[in-house]
């Protein structure tokens, strides 16, 4: 196992790095907060190319959505590279923007007939819907225009990607895919979200240690305070463990080990669990200063709760794990 | 030491249900939590809607307000144990007392303690909501090490001339009154040199700006003192020696909540065991046991709380309330995490028409992260718990 970074996986991440600190200041998320539309700029003018990932290795993935979940990216970017990544094994590319319509109304992504679909990211903003249809063994799949669907958006923590009811009078006729492809791409579509919240996390726990090394009280750093030392230690603790879990996962589907089934469970629980956690930990060193509006804290804080529920929480990936750890 | 409630205690609560039944309208009702049931207008700034208002004059009025009082600051003298007999009717029903607490729990009681006989007129109002009173205590610099605030009085003839700044100042955009700690001798040791002052919220060079908490409301602000001339006469008890009084104010905010806090847990888990219900997990072994976990912590604190009530029930500063406060209020994040899991993949949904009791959850999981900030954090009690009742020795 070899966890270092290529020379060209170090461009990805540090490409990625400038393009959301960039691109994706604080400003922008207190103004999509207030008006979604505020996000479009960084999809249209920067996040779309960048699509392009979804036939990337997973692993290059993987740095691309740490950085993407640091900045707490609002917009359409993440909907449309989970469509990408889907429709993969069927060759059917969206011209622009698009999402994924394939959750009942437990969220988990197991294609069924029907006209509604649920937990449906970025709907509103996406010109295209990847609708999955049928079963685990025999899914189909279709892209229809947003235009032709009824969408009605539920309102959630995260804001700054909104989640919708995605309605068709008359659900398309789909193509058929090959179900151990469909199961791939869903664990493509599992780590990118897992990786994605541990770089909300990692956004936590170093705003934290900032934080405990700037702000004084009692004539000292807080952070000299053995109490709360303790609490980010454990938050480190956490966060990589979860962070390693999350590319070993990715370096399993990339290679379809046979490690990969628990690999992808254990990253998203893992994931799910730690984010949440570190995020509590961070409201909890920035005290005061974290509980107001116009710090990024609570945006982090919502993405990481939304984070985890999406596609299943953590509690839904355990419960597989444990399944197939006592089925042999 | 016996089980049964006294014949009084079960008067008492028989007297409770039947006022509830008669006056309790029917806003104070729905309201769960005691959350979202303050208003926000379009600016995101809440304010307290006229039910509520009257709610707690009703209560004020008919001895329900601050039991342990006596009639005219609207109590009926009830003993401590009738007053855990009192939390846990309101509470088990979800009904609040009032949606402002620092007018009651922390203004009133300090002035009752501590003040003038003039000063001292102002509680009865403080309690029963008629002037709504803001807390000055944190600033900028100066949050869990209070003893560091800066903002300044100096005084000239007969007046204070207060400069500087308070922040997360609950209410303070709805307030008429503020109890101010301020700097009056800013050469005497830390905690020798701060003062209470009572300050007219339309005084001129005071200025409030609303402040957005994580919610997205503005319940809290920033307080800007300008040149603000307080009447000497407006100092509460004695000059310089404000810490003991912020010592008071603390713990009159902790012996209150805390005990509030455990009857909302009590109410939670029992909410909980519904929602699995409904959900179908009732079953399930695994939510069963992380429920009974709850509930076990939820009845060892309820006991202890009736075991403690008695002996550190009426203000004071006990360190005791320390204990007790960080226990629930990290008890109610856990239930509210718990309540959130059963929810599934749902759990962030806030939508009312989508989600488990309107969003209750998700409303209260945004509120409850203040619990361990807000009164002092859970670190610095858990400090007070060291140093003060096991007796370990200070750091450096
Ligand atoms: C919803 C809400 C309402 C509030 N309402 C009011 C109000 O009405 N009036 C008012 O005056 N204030 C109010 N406050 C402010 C509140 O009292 C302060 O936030 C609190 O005292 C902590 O101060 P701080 O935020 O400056 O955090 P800091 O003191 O800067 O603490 C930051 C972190 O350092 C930790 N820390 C600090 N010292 C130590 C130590 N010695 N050992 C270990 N850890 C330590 C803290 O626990 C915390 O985790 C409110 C706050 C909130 C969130």
């Amino acid at each position: 196992m070899d966890f270092s970074l290529s020379a060209e996986q170090e461009m990805v991440r540090s490409t990625a790095h400038s393009l959301f600190e960039g691109q994706c200041p604080a400003g922008l998320l207190q103004a999509a907060w207030d008006d979604k539309r505020a996000a479009a700029p960084l999809w249209d003018e920067h996040l779309y190319q960048w699509v392009e990932l979804a036939g990337a290795d997973l692993v290059d993935l993987v740095l691309f959505m740490g950085e993407h979940g640091r900045a707490a990216a609002p917009g359409v970017f993440f909907a449309s590279l989970q469509a990408a990544q889907l429709a993969a094994p069927t060759g059917l590319a969206a011209a622009g923007s698009a999402t994924v319509a394939v959750a009942g109304e437990n969220g988990l992504w197991i294609p069924h007939d029907g006209n509604a679909r649920h937990h449906v990211p970025s709907a509103g903003d996406a010109d295209e819907i990847l609708w999955v249809a049928g079963s685990l063994a025999a899914p189909t799949m279709a892209l229809v225009p947003t235009a032709s669907a009824t969408l009605t958006e539920v309102d959630q923590l995260d804001r700054l990607r909104p989640m919708y009811t995605v309605e068709l009078a008359g659900p398309p006729r789909g193509i058929p895919v090959d179900p151990t492809a469909f199961a791939h791409a869903v664990d493509r579509a599992l780590v990118t979200t897992a990786a994605e919240l541990i770089g909300t996390g990692r956004w936590l726990l170093e705003t934290s240690v900032e934080y405990a090394c700037e702000r004084e009280q009692f004539g000292q750093p807080i952070g000299s305070f053995q109490g709360l030392q303790w609490m980010l230690v454990d938050a480190a603790l956490l966060l990589e463990r979860a962070d390693a879990a999350v590319t070993y996962a990715a370096m399993c589907v990339d290679a379809d080990d046979t490690d990969r089934h628990r690999a992808v469970h254990v990253a998203k629980a893992e994931a799910g669990l730690a984010a949440r956690s570190v995020a509590r930990t961070a409201m909890q060193v920035h005290a005061g200063t974290g509980y107001t509006f116009e710090h990024g804290l609570h945006f982090r804080l919502r993405r990481a709760y939304a984070g985890d529920a999406f596609m299943g929480p953590s509690g839904y990936h355990l419960d597989r794990l444990g399944q197939l750890l006592f089925s042999g | 030491m016996k089980l049964a409630r006294s014949a009084d205690d079960e008067a008492f609560r028989k007297r409770l249900a039947e006022f509830l039944e008669e006056h309790c309208p029917p806003e104070a009702r729905l309201s769960n939590d005691f959350i979202a049931s303050s208003e926000a207008g379009d600016d995101g700034v809440v304010s307290i809607p006229c039910w509520a208002r009257k709610w707690q004059a009703c209560l004020f009025d008919h001895g329900w307000m601050v039991p342990g009082y006596p009639p005219e600051l609207g109590g009926c003298n009830a003993t401590p144990s009738q007053t855990l007999v009192y939390f846990e009717e309101m509470t088990g029903r979800g009904i609040p007392r009032s949606l402002h607490f620092v007018g009651y729990a922390i203004a009133g009681p300090s002035l009752l303690e501590f003040g003038s006989d003039e000063q001292r007129r102002l509680a009865p109002a403080a309690i029963r909501g008629d002037t709504i009173w803001c807390a000055g205590m944190s600033e900028p610099g100066a949050g869990s090490d209070l003893a560091s605030l800066s903002t300044r009085a100096e005084r000239q003839g007969d007046e204070y001339v207060v400069n500087g700044q308070k922040v997360w100042t609950s209410y303070a955009m709805l307030a008429s009154k503020c109890l101010c700690y301020v700097r009056t001798d800013p050469d005497a040791p830390r905690h020798e040199g701060i003062s209470a002052l009572i300050i007219d919220m339309d005084t001129p060079g005071l200025e409030v700006r609303p402040l957005r908490d994580i919610s997205g409301h503005a319940e809290f602000a920033e307080v800007f003192f300008t040149d603000v001339r307080v009447p000497a006469a407006n100092l509460l008890g004695e000059l310089n020696r404000g810490w003991q009084i912020t010592i008071g104010a603390l713990a009159h905010e902790r012996s209150g909540l805390w005990v509030e806090g455990v009857a909302i847990c009590q109410r939670s888990i029992d909410d909980i065991v519904a929602m699995a219900r409904r959900r179908g997990l009732d079953d399930d072994p695994v939510i069963r046991r992380r429920v009974a976990e709850l509930y076990a912590r939820v009845r060892g604190l309820r006991a202890l709380g009736y075991k403690g009530f008695a002996s550190f029930a009426q203000g004071g500063s006990a360190p005791e309330h320390s204990l007790m406060k960080v226990a629930t209020s990290e008890l109610q994040q856990e239930l509210v995490e718990l309540a959130l899991d059963l929810q599934g993949a749902s759990l962030a949904v806030t939508d009312p028409g989508r989600s488990e009791e309107g969003g209750r959850w998700q409303r209260s999981f945004i509120k409850v992260l203040a619990a361990t900030i807000g009164g002092g954090t859970s670190e610095v009690q858990r400090n007070v718990i060291a140093q003060r009742v096991l007796g370990l020795p200070r750091g450096s």
